[in-house]
């Protein structure tokens, strides 16, 4: 299970940003470089159509595959009163030879996606990741050296946190807490629900990058 | 890691696997000095396709498998035999596999018994049953030899070994003996360094043989 907000920002801003989760987390950022690719069952395979993502770390001295499972949102009217979507989610290390095997098994590429940018992971309340990146494009197959912005000129902010039955009360309230301290820069919500970017985000980046993080906004 | 092969036990034309002679490998191995350690234990599932028109249902492999090994107990091998494919997996891959629902474990075999120590060699019996029976369909054995990890490079001890150990069971007069078939680990895209890919990779070898011999005696039999 995880518990996910989503957010979007101008690139001019991403900086300031990047300061003030530097001040909020006191770790210091890890650059991300992942190839997604969301594989989609072949019609006649399954009752049901079904949906996988295989994820490759390009960011290590070899690439790491990772496979992952996004099952369906936590549903009711509890759900619909908190501003986190908490859901189901497996993952799962995977060898090289990932991608073959779903082809084989009767999986079709439905796209792919190169994310660029950098996360932050730590502790507050809960396991927190803060990941900041450009969605890019790929206009050949597979080819992540010739990518190029879906939306030039914004990033996408994801703040997730994993999460089970029994604890996901406490960490949406610890996910929620601290995407207050971003409101200034950028609103997040629940993925699929847009707010746009932030009117005070200029002003927040401003003060955020003369003050080098010293200050609190 | 060291390498190891896999054998199967193959029954004489006209004969079929019994517990007697699972006894009597367990007591050839004590026979030859193999000090009995603990269990072992390995499991294989058979998965199948779920699809809507079951006219098309070739186009999606059938000798698609799930094998669990003891000395890897947070990882898990799915292998496509055919296509010679293979990956590693953490256990959890089970659970996308399941929710996924575009396929189903079918059958599932354990391979289990007990571990025995020979000098630099570790000696595995096991007998093969479906989960949650104990009606027997074959025999396994492992041979580790803990020095090597080259597969090139151990052939020859581990040739010898084989030979050593087939005639001292030999004098017990059994209806069949060992098999090692040893798949093209190139092939697989596996390398000369031994891993539990390569365990993997025998155990989906010996499944198919171990169905290509039940369906002959079923045609003899018929």
């Amino acid at each position: 299970m995880e518990c996910v907000v989503q957010g979007i920002i101008e690139t001019q801003h991403v900086e300031a940003l990047e300061i003030l989760l530097q001040g909020l987390c006191g770790v210091h950022r890890e650059r991300l470089r992942i190839h997604e690719l969301c594989l989609k069952s072949c019609p006649n395979l399954g009752l049901v159509s079904s949906e996988v993502r295989l994820l490759c770390d390009l960011e290590q001295s070899e690439p790491t595959w990772t496979v992952r499972q996004v099952g369906g949102a936590m549903r009711g009217a509890g759900a619909e009163q908190i501003s986190v979507l908490v859901r189901n989610t497996v993952e799962s290390k995977i060898s090289k030879d990932a991608l073959r095997l779903f082809y084989a098994l009767g999986y079709r590429l439905d796209h792919e996606l190169l994310r660029v940018g950098f996360a932050f992971h730590f502790q507050r309340g809960a396991q927190i990741t803060v990941t900041v990146s450009s969605i890019n494009k790929m206009l050949k197959l597979h080819s992540t050296d010739e990518a190029v912005p879906v939306t030039p000129g914004i990033q996408l902010v994801e703040v997730t946190a994993p999460a089970s039955s029994e604890n996901y009360s406490e960490v949406v309230a610890a996910v929620s807490s601290f995407c207050e301290y971003l409101a200034p820069l950028l609103h997040l919500s629940k993925p699929g629900i847009s707010t746009g970017v932030v009117p005070t985000a200029a002003a927040a980046a401003a003060s955020l990058m003369s003050d080098g993080g010293g200050a609190t906004l | 890691m060291p390498i190891k092969w896999v054998l199967h036990w193959q029954p004489n034309p006209g004969t079929t696997v019994n517990t007697q002679i699972l006894t009597e490998v367990s007591q050839c191995v004590e026979g030859i000095n193999g000090v009995k350690e603990g269990r072992w234990k390995a499991t294989l599932s058979f998965y199948k396709p779920m699809v809507r028109e079951q006219a098309n249902a070739t186009e999606f492999p059938r000798d698609f498998l799930g094998i669990s090994l003891q000395e890897q107990p947070n990882k898990y091998y799915l292998v496509i035999r055919g296509q010679r494919l293979i990956v590693e997996a953490d256990s959890t891959i089970q659970t996308i596999m399941e929710k996924l629902q575009s396929y189903k474990t079918r059958v599932a075999l354990n391979f289990e018994g007990f571990q025995y120590q020979l000098g630099d060699f570790q000696l595995r019996v096991g007998k093969v049953v479906p989960i949650h029976s104990e009606s027997l369909r074959g025999i396994v054995m492992e041979m580790e030899y803990l020095p090597i990890s080259s597969w090139e490079k151990s052939h020859q001890i581990m040739g010898e070994f084989f030979d050593i150990w087939q005639e001292a069971l030999s004098k017990r007069s059994l209806p069949g003996h060992f098999v090692h078939i040893e798949p093209n680990f190139a092939e697989y895209g596996l390398s000369d360094e031994y891993s539990s890919q390569h365990t993997a990779a025998q155990y989906a070898s010996i499944m198919a043989q171990m169905i290509a011999t039940a369906q002959s005696a079923q045609a003899a039999r018929n």
